[in-house]
């Protein structure tokens, strides 16, 4: 099993660098993707940066070719292996230095660089070091074992797709949905019934007693509370009666258990009340 | 939260609003929440929005209640917060949560020594239109255009909104697949997301 994994080891790895060294190399996107990675900050010019991008895929795919045609030497697994430990430097490099860059490993992926990038290029280095053990070529290990190497090669598939976030289209969003049909909707329950205070800000906003208030009203909102079966709503505001300027707080109370479901015409208690003095001005907003 | 004045200036403003208050019943159309931060400036009749100045950028320097902004093209900016201002970060919350590092977004009135006295603050605010890729008990994964993302669920202040209805703390109707906004505050420590408002269906 040890020298069946070692010898379809070139097979598997010379695939996943054929595609990701292709996607490199002649992808039309990698020049906008080169400038979401750090290459572009080391190298200084983001055409540079494509051109790095380009030369890595094009080794890539020299590398491949030597692991799919010459399996059985030495040499193409080691360069994979090296290749793995550069990806595994420059990787680190970037998320020491860079962490919201992006990894620009497959061609595909824009997102940052996660755990699965580095594992992924983990895998490249234990790949070339089995490839560089391989002993017979992968074409005659598998016309020997046909149904174990196909075993492996769906073993090993899955194993790269889970750590490849390009399919995760493919299996996890599948996979999540049927967590959630055979464990059931886990935010179906136990969540309280008490009215947040955003929908009994949206019902305010909604209101003419809001519209009445605007003009005064500077402020976002500025804290909340219940007593007295009034949810109450604090805002700044500044009131200009006759040109002169005072702050004032506006506070607005309506029932905690409104929404814009329950009623579209809420009765709103509105007071402004004088900073200075904490006395309510009295004003009438309608008029 | 308790409010920068406590628990006693509430119970001061709760026994002058019950006094003596104004009640006004009818509905109309408006808005100053979160929402706002993000509303096409429009002509106003209010003067006072027309002398508001906007800052748009992250907090370099913190002093005080003074907070030295660095929008997007290198300018310094320097915010003042006082106690009529509000300030949001997922929630209505006291200007000491502000952090240097945060991405602000600040609505005030210029001073004649060229600070912006802010009325409104939205701290590390977005507003994304994404897709559910999966739900779990305390996170959602989702997708915005080609990049993942994780929403956080925060007990309490994630709020959803389904088909144009009220805001709702129950967040069963979520589903794989569904096309949402998101309101929310961006961490930038681990660069998710906690969710304010998931609207879905609008």
């Amino acid at each position: 099993m040890a020298s069946l994994t070692t010898d379809l080891a070139p097979l598997l790895l010379g695939v996943l660098l054929a595609a990701t060294g292709a996607g490199k190399a002649f992808g039309r996107r990698v020049a906008g993707q080169a400038a979401g990675t750090v290459l572009v900050r080391v190298l200084n010019d983001g055409r540079r940066a494509t051109r790095a991008l380009r030369v890595t895929g094009a080794v890539e795919l020299v590398v491949a070719a030597g692991l799919l045609a010459a399996p059985a030497t030495v040499l193409p697994g080691i360069a994979a292996a090296v290749l793995g430990a550069g990806f595994l430097g420059y990787l680190g490099y970037a998320r020491a230095t860079a962490p919201e860059s992006s990894c620009g490993c497959t061609a595909r992926a824009d997102g940052p660089i996660t755990w699965r990038a580095f594992v992924r290029a983990g895998l490249v280095v234990v790949g070339g070091a089995a490839a560089a053990g391989a002993r017979t070529a992968w074409w005659t290990q598998a016309a020997r074992h046909p149904v174990a190497s196909l075993a492996l090669l769906v073993v090993a598939t899955a194993v790269l797709a889970a750590f490849s976030s390009d399919l995760d289209q493919l299996w996890l969003v599948p996979l999540r949905r049927t967590r959630l049909r055979v464990f059931g909707h886990p935010l179906g329950t136990g969540r309280d019934e008490e009215v947040p205070v955003a929908a009994s800000v949206e019902l305010l906003e909604r209101s003419l007693a809001w519209v009445a208030a605007a003009p005064v009203v500077r402020s976002g909102l500025i804290d909340h509370w219940e007593a007295d079966g009034w949810r109450f709503l604090q805002f700044a505001g500044v009131h200009e009666p006759g040109g002169a300027a005072r702050p004032v707080t506006v506070l607005f109370a309506l029932d905690p258990r409104a929404t814009k479901d329950t009623t579209d015409r809420p009765a709103v208690r509105v007071t402004l009340i004088d900073d200075r003095t904490d006395e309510p001005v009295p004003v009438d907003l309608l008029a | 939260m308790t409010g920068r004045h406590g628990i006693d200036r509430r119970s001061v403003l709760t026994s002058a609003a019950l006094g003596g208050a104004t009640i006004v019943g009818a509905s109309a159309l408006g808005g100053l929440d979160a929402d706002a931060a993000f509303a096409a400036p429009m002509p106003s009749l209010d003067p006072a929005v027309s002398r508001s100045s906007f800052v748009d950028g992250r907090v370099s320097r913190i002093k005080g209640s003074t907070l030295d902004v660095v929008e997007s093209d290198g300018t310094h900016r320097l915010v003042r917060l006082t106690n009529a201002t509000s300030v949001w970060k997922l929630e209505t919350v006291t200007a000491e949560a502000v952090e240097t590092g945060d991405g602000l977004y600040a609505r005030g009135v210029e001073m004649p020594d060229g600070s912006v006295a802010a009325d409104a603050v939205w701290v590390n605010i977005v507003n994304l239109y994404v897709t559910v890729r999966g739900i779990e008990r305390s996170r959602l994964h989702l997708s915005h255009g080609r990049n993942t993302l994780v929403g956080r669920i925060v007990a309490k202040r994630t709020t959803a909104s389904f088909r144009g209805g009220a805001l709702t703390s129950d967040l069963s109707q979520l589903k794989i697949g569904h096309h949402a906004q998101v309101l929310g505050a961006w961490r930038p420590a681990d660069d998710s997301v906690d969710i304010a408002r998931i609207s879905v269906g609008h």
